[in-house]
Protein backbone atom coordinates (compact mmCIF):
# COMPACT_ATOMS: atom_id res chain seq x y z
CA UNK A 1 0.00 0.00 0.00
CA UNK A 2 1.52 3.43 -0.84
CA UNK A 3 1.41 5.91 1.45
CA UNK A 4 -0.35 8.94 0.24
CA UNK A 5 0.97 11.31 3.16
CA UNK A 6 2.48 14.73 1.97
CA UNK A 7 6.59 14.00 1.88
CA UNK A 8 9.39 16.80 1.51
CA UNK A 9 10.28 17.27 -1.85
CA UNK A 10 13.91 15.64 -2.97
CA UNK A 11 16.20 17.69 -4.52
CA UNK A 12 15.38 15.96 -8.09
CA UNK A 13 11.51 16.51 -7.72
CA UNK A 14 12.25 20.00 -7.05
CA UNK A 15 14.83 20.58 -10.11
CA UNK A 16 11.92 18.44 -12.42
CA UNK A 17 9.56 20.86 -10.91
CA UNK A 18 11.13 23.81 -11.71
CA UNK A 19 12.65 22.52 -15.16
CA UNK A 20 8.78 21.76 -16.10
CA UNK A 21 7.79 25.67 -14.81
CA UNK A 22 10.57 26.42 -17.63
CA UNK A 23 8.91 24.17 -20.47
CA UNK A 24 5.33 25.34 -19.43
CA UNK A 25 6.67 28.95 -19.70
CA UNK A 26 8.58 28.66 -22.79
CA UNK A 27 5.35 27.02 -24.60
CA UNK A 28 3.06 30.06 -23.45
CA UNK A 29 5.50 32.47 -25.13
CA UNK A 30 5.56 30.55 -28.37
CA UNK A 31 2.02 30.07 -28.38
CA UNK A 32 1.52 33.93 -28.12
CA UNK A 33 4.13 34.57 -30.58
CA UNK A 34 2.83 32.06 -32.89
CA UNK A 35 -1.20 33.91 -32.01
CA UNK A 36 0.04 37.28 -32.43
CA UNK A 37 2.10 36.83 -35.44
CA UNK A 38 -0.41 35.05 -37.17
CA UNK A 39 -2.97 36.05 -40.47
CA UNK A 40 -4.88 32.29 -39.89
CA UNK A 41 -7.80 32.84 -37.51
CA UNK A 42 -7.49 28.76 -37.18
CA UNK A 43 -3.89 28.98 -35.91
CA UNK A 44 -4.87 32.20 -33.90
CA UNK A 45 -7.28 29.70 -32.26
CA UNK A 46 -5.39 26.65 -31.90
CA UNK A 47 -2.69 28.76 -29.54
CA UNK A 48 -5.02 30.60 -27.59
CA UNK A 49 -6.68 27.13 -26.26
CA UNK A 50 -3.41 25.87 -25.45
CA UNK A 51 -2.17 28.93 -23.87
CA UNK A 52 -4.92 28.18 -21.55
CA UNK A 53 -4.06 24.43 -20.73
CA UNK A 54 -0.26 25.57 -20.30
CA UNK A 55 -1.41 28.20 -18.04
CA UNK A 56 -3.31 25.84 -15.84
CA UNK A 57 -0.45 23.58 -16.12
CA UNK A 58 2.00 26.65 -14.41
CA UNK A 59 -0.68 26.70 -12.04
CA UNK A 60 -0.50 23.27 -11.26
CA UNK A 61 3.60 23.19 -10.89
CA UNK A 62 3.78 26.94 -8.87
CA UNK A 63 0.40 24.58 -6.66
CA UNK A 64 2.83 21.58 -6.35
CA UNK A 65 5.63 23.92 -4.75
CA UNK A 66 3.41 25.95 -2.18
CA UNK A 67 2.28 22.58 -0.82
CA UNK A 68 5.30 21.23 -0.11
CA UNK A 69 7.00 24.39 1.15
CA UNK A 70 6.33 23.74 4.89
CA UNK A 71 7.40 20.68 4.40
CA UNK A 72 10.82 21.46 3.18
CA UNK A 73 13.43 21.51 6.16
CA UNK A 74 15.16 24.41 7.22
CA UNK A 75 18.69 22.91 7.88
CA UNK A 76 20.46 20.30 6.01
CA UNK A 77 19.59 16.26 6.93
CA UNK A 78 21.89 13.69 8.11
CA UNK B 1 9.04 32.83 -40.04
CA UNK B 2 5.73 30.76 -41.01
CA UNK B 3 2.92 29.67 -38.85
CA UNK B 4 3.58 25.75 -40.34
CA UNK B 5 7.37 26.21 -38.80
CA UNK B 6 6.49 28.14 -35.27
CA UNK B 7 3.86 25.01 -34.48
CA UNK B 8 6.40 22.43 -35.51
CA UNK B 9 8.47 23.83 -33.09
CA UNK B 10 5.82 23.94 -30.99
CA UNK B 11 5.37 20.48 -31.95
CA UNK B 12 8.37 19.57 -30.89
CA UNK B 13 8.67 20.78 -27.62
CA UNK B 14 5.37 18.90 -26.44
CA UNK B 15 7.22 15.74 -27.47
CA UNK B 16 9.85 16.62 -25.42
CA UNK B 17 7.89 18.09 -22.52
CA UNK B 18 5.55 14.78 -22.29
CA UNK B 19 8.77 12.75 -22.30
CA UNK B 20 10.23 15.27 -19.53
CA UNK B 21 6.99 14.31 -17.34
CA UNK B 22 7.32 10.39 -17.93
CA UNK B 23 10.80 10.63 -16.69
CA UNK B 24 9.72 13.22 -13.60
CA UNK B 25 6.93 11.07 -12.75
CA UNK B 26 9.22 7.50 -12.61
CA UNK B 27 11.22 9.12 -10.88
CA UNK B 28 9.63 11.15 -7.79
CA UNK B 29 9.14 9.68 -4.36
CA UNK B 30 6.17 11.84 -2.80
CA UNK B 31 2.57 10.46 -4.26
CA UNK B 32 1.41 14.25 -4.38
CA UNK B 33 4.40 14.79 -6.87
CA UNK B 34 4.14 11.65 -8.82
CA UNK B 35 0.20 11.97 -9.26
CA UNK B 36 1.02 15.95 -10.76
CA UNK B 37 3.28 14.83 -13.43
CA UNK B 38 1.21 11.82 -14.44
CA UNK B 39 -1.91 13.95 -15.26
CA UNK B 40 0.71 16.71 -16.72
CA UNK B 41 1.71 13.52 -18.67
CA UNK B 42 -1.66 12.51 -19.80
CA UNK B 43 -3.01 16.28 -20.29
CA UNK B 44 0.24 17.26 -22.35
CA UNK B 45 -0.53 14.27 -24.72
CA UNK B 46 -3.90 15.03 -25.22
CA UNK B 47 -2.31 18.50 -25.89
CA UNK B 48 0.01 17.40 -28.68
CA UNK B 49 -2.42 14.95 -30.45
CA UNK B 50 -4.71 18.11 -30.39
CA UNK B 51 -2.24 19.93 -32.08
CA UNK B 52 -0.59 17.20 -34.39
CA UNK B 53 -4.35 16.43 -35.46
CA UNK B 54 -5.29 20.18 -36.41
CA UNK B 55 -2.05 21.01 -38.34
CA UNK B 56 -2.82 17.65 -40.22
CA UNK B 57 -6.11 18.93 -40.81
CA UNK B 58 -4.41 21.79 -42.30
CA UNK B 59 -2.15 19.65 -44.12
CA UNK B 60 0.90 21.35 -42.12
CA UNK B 61 2.27 17.68 -41.28
CA UNK B 62 2.62 14.66 -43.32
CA UNK B 63 2.31 11.61 -41.98
CA UNK B 64 4.95 9.29 -42.61
CA UNK B 65 4.86 6.59 -45.21
CA UNK B 66 2.49 3.39 -44.65
CA UNK B 67 4.72 0.41 -43.56
CA UNK B 68 4.39 -2.18 -46.48
CA UNK B 69 2.57 -5.59 -45.91
CA UNK B 70 5.17 -7.57 -46.60
CA UNK B 71 7.21 -5.67 -43.90
CA UNK B 72 4.12 -6.22 -41.83
CA UNK B 73 4.03 -9.84 -42.20
CA UNK B 74 8.17 -10.06 -41.47
CA UNK B 75 7.30 -8.04 -38.01
CA UNK B 76 4.68 -10.25 -36.99
CA UNK B 77 6.46 -13.51 -37.66
CA UNK B 78 9.41 -12.30 -35.58
CA UNK B 79 6.86 -11.05 -33.03
CA UNK B 80 5.32 -14.42 -32.77
CA UNK B 81 8.65 -16.17 -32.66
CA UNK B 82 9.48 -13.89 -29.49
CA UNK B 83 6.40 -14.32 -27.82
CA UNK B 84 6.85 -18.43 -28.60
CA UNK B 85 10.42 -17.95 -27.04
CA UNK B 86 9.31 -15.76 -23.83
CA UNK B 87 6.59 -18.41 -23.29
CA UNK B 88 9.04 -21.27 -23.01
CA UNK B 89 11.78 -19.20 -21.06
CA UNK B 90 9.24 -18.02 -18.30
CA UNK B 91 7.85 -21.78 -18.44
CA UNK B 92 11.74 -23.06 -17.72
CA UNK B 93 12.25 -21.15 -15.10
CA UNK B 94 8.88 -21.81 -13.18
CA UNK B 95 9.04 -25.64 -13.74
CA UNK B 96 12.96 -25.00 -12.08
CA UNK B 97 11.70 -23.45 -8.59
CA UNK B 98 11.67 -26.53 -6.84
CA UNK B 99 10.46 -26.48 -3.38
CA UNK B 100 8.56 -22.95 -4.23
CA UNK B 101 6.32 -25.04 -6.80
CA UNK B 102 2.89 -24.05 -6.72
CA UNK B 103 0.32 -26.40 -8.26
CA UNK B 104 -1.68 -23.33 -10.58
CA UNK B 105 -4.69 -22.91 -9.08
CA UNK B 106 -6.53 -22.14 -12.21
CA UNK B 107 -6.21 -23.88 -15.63
CA UNK B 108 -3.52 -22.90 -18.44
CA UNK B 109 -4.50 -20.34 -20.42
CA UNK B 110 -6.17 -20.98 -23.96
CA UNK B 111 -5.78 -18.42 -26.34
CA UNK B 112 -9.15 -17.17 -27.76
CA UNK B 113 -7.86 -16.15 -30.92
CA UNK B 114 -6.88 -17.70 -34.10
CA UNK B 115 -6.09 -15.55 -36.22
CA UNK B 116 -2.24 -14.28 -37.11
CA UNK B 117 -2.10 -11.67 -35.19
CA UNK B 118 -4.75 -9.47 -33.65
CA UNK B 119 -5.35 -6.10 -32.21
Amino acid sequence: MQSTQMQPLTGKELEYISDSISNEDLLIKQLAATAGSTQNSTVNQICNQQIQSHTHHLGMLVQLLQQHQQYAPTQPQQ
Amino acid sequence: MADEDLLTMILDDLKRTVREYTTAATESNCQTVRRVFNDLTMDTLRIQGDLYYQMSQMGMYQAPDKALRQAVDKQIQSAQQTQQKSQQFVQQKMNGTGQFRQAPNVPQHQPNVHSSYYM
